[in-house]
């Protein structure tokens, strides 16, 4: 097997102590996973497992209490590493939870953001932003500000903001956990077709395991606090999948029934 | 309904007038000058010049004061954005210069400045500095982490984060800051103007209070609320420019959204 993109090797976090109190708990302790190239790992975790909190740490944005990751052969995190590189230079996207869209900016100014501050704003980039305007459905709303457009177009514009700019590896937070279900099972359904042609390594996070069977190569169940890895699911749906239709791929309630039973 | 909005207007107006009228029947004309001598001494001073003469010069100083008091209080609090501990340091000497009576040291600047219009520059920009280096200083604060993260993560470096992020969104609470200011801007110069001075609309309402001219008091005091009203009106143009990404009737804070 090749070297995996992304390794994590007996992670821990805890946040910092404050003076004369009691140490604080362990939020994620002892996790060990790996997510290969062109991979789309799920990890389906209950609420307050520390989900974002381990992305925040991949993403560069919070460090490490503990272990080591390893990133295309870089250790990024561990004993010897001290200085945060929020998103690694650019290859590391992050679609958070919230949108983080700038209110003072239109949806082309808000998907052309990274190439802006990463001085790549040409026209070659704003053809590949429009291009995803329009794989997603944006098109006529490019002038738009954030406020005048719905919660699915916002959580559209989010993604299509990291996939502009093209990182090899992206992070993905419950992105679509704030949209009505209808709206949910488009954006994935958009984001299946978006991975299709790029295959890019994604790390997607989430609660609801269709989700996580609906997207994921490999689904990894979190514990409850500290957050460790419970259980490894292979998801072996073929592709391309129809995610309106995922309840009814014949093999769908035998792996939902499983990761079920593992998420405490 | 707008129209409605300005009828209503109209009506609260012509109570306040008539109020004023009988008051002045009621007191006498010596003690309070009527609404009616009052536009009619406002129209001729107007014609003959004398309004633009002492008016512009008054104008002159609040707009200048607002530039020299109003660009370093914007510009500190982002300087000093990655200095929390300066912040900190300064907090209570800028407390103190905004809770002290800034009129109260019109005579120091007029000793120190001259009785020209340097003096009264300088206290209109001691009064607008402190006022909109705390309304920034709190948009500057207001600032949304993740939204910083966000920049970070897709390689903004400090210089954009501050310009892309911090910027615009202190921009909302610098425009709050200049609205708060304007009036004390204006009454700034005018109090200075009616210590020592030879021009300008505090000189009108000092010259017209030592000849028992009631009427020109209130002519000053009226062109002084119509200047106050304009720049206000100046402030809310640029702000409804800057600000044109905004839901309409939105509060002074940024709703970042979720």
């Amino acid at each position: 097997m090749a070297a995996p993109m992304l390794d994590i090797k007996e992670l821990g976090k805890r946040f910092p102590a404050r003076t004369g109190r009691e140490p604080p708990p362990w939020i994620i302790q002892g996790m060990s996973f790996s997510v290969a190239a062109g991979e789309l790992l799920t990890i389906v975790g209950p609420s307050g497992a520390g989900k974002s909190t381990l992305l925040n740490i991949i993403a560069q944005i919070d460090n490490a209490s503990a272990g080591e990751i390893v990133f295309d052969g870089e250790r990024i995190a561990g004993s010897d590493v001290k200085a945060l590189h929020p998103g690694l230079n650019r290859r590391i996207g992050y679609v958070t939870q919230d949108d983080n869209l700038l209110p003072w900016r239109t949806t082309i100014d808000n998907v052309l953001f990274p190439c802006e501050v990463q001085g790549t704003l040409d026209d070659a980039a704003r053809a590949r932003a429009q291009e995803l305007i329009g794989a997603v459905g944006l098109t006529g709303f490019e002038r738009y500000y954030p406020h005048e457009l719905s919660g699915g177009m916002r959580k559209r514009a989010a993604l299509i903001r990291t996939l502009v700019y093209d990182p090899p590896m992206i992070l993905m937070d419950e992105p679509f956990a704030a949209v009505d279900a209808q709206t949910r099972t488009q954006l994935q359904q958009d984001l299946l077709r978006l991975w299709s042609l790029k295959r890019k390594t994604i790390l997607f996070v989430t609660h609801d395991i269709t989700e996580a069977i609906a997207l994921g190569d490999r689904s990894l169940v979190l514990t409850q606090r500290p957050a460790r890895i419970a259980a490894e699911h292979p998801i072996p749906i073929p592709r391309p999948r129809n995610v309106k239709d995922i309840f009814a791929m014949p093999n769908f309630a035998t792996i939902y029934e499983r990761i079920r039973a593992d998420v405490q | 309904m707008r129209w409605r909005v300005w009828l209503d207007r109209l009506i609260v107006l012509v109570i306040l007038l008539a109020a004023w009228q009988a008051g002045s029947l009621w007191l006498g004309n010596y003690w309070l000058s009527s609404p009616w001598a009052v536009a009619t001494r406002f129209v001729a001073s107007l014609l003959n010049g004398e309004m633009l003469f002492h008016a512009s010069y008054t104008i002159n100083e609040a707009l200048i004061g607002c530039v020299i008091g109003g660009v370093p209080a914007v510009l500190l609090p982002f300087l000093l954005r990655r200095q929390p501990i300066v912040v900190a340091i300064l907090d209570p000497f800028m407390v103190g210069g905004y809770g002290a009576p800034k009129l109260a040291f019109a005579p120091l600047f007029i000793l120190w400045f001259g009785i020209g219009i340097e003096s009264k520059i300088a206290l209109v920009a001691a009064v607008v500095f402190f006022i909109v280096y705390f309304s920034t200083l709190s948009g500057v604060r207001a600032l949304e982490p993740k939204l910083v993260q966000m920049a970070q993560v897709v390689g903004a470096n400090e210089r954009q984060v501050g310009r892309h992020i911090v910027f615009p969104g202190a921009v909302p609470a610098i425009f709050a800051g200049f609205r708060i200011a304007v009036p004390y801007a204006i009454g700034g110069a005018v109090i200075a103007e009616l210590i020592s001075s030879n021009r300008g609309l505090g000189y009108l309402v000092q010259t017209g209070a030592m000849n028992f001219d009631t009427t020109q008091v209130f002519v000053a005091i009226v062109a002084a609320t119509i200047i106050v009203h304009a720049f206000i009106a100046v402030v809310d143009l640029g702000e409804r420019f800057l600000l044109r990404w905004r839901p309409r009737g939105a509060s002074l804070i940024v709703d970042h959204g979720t």
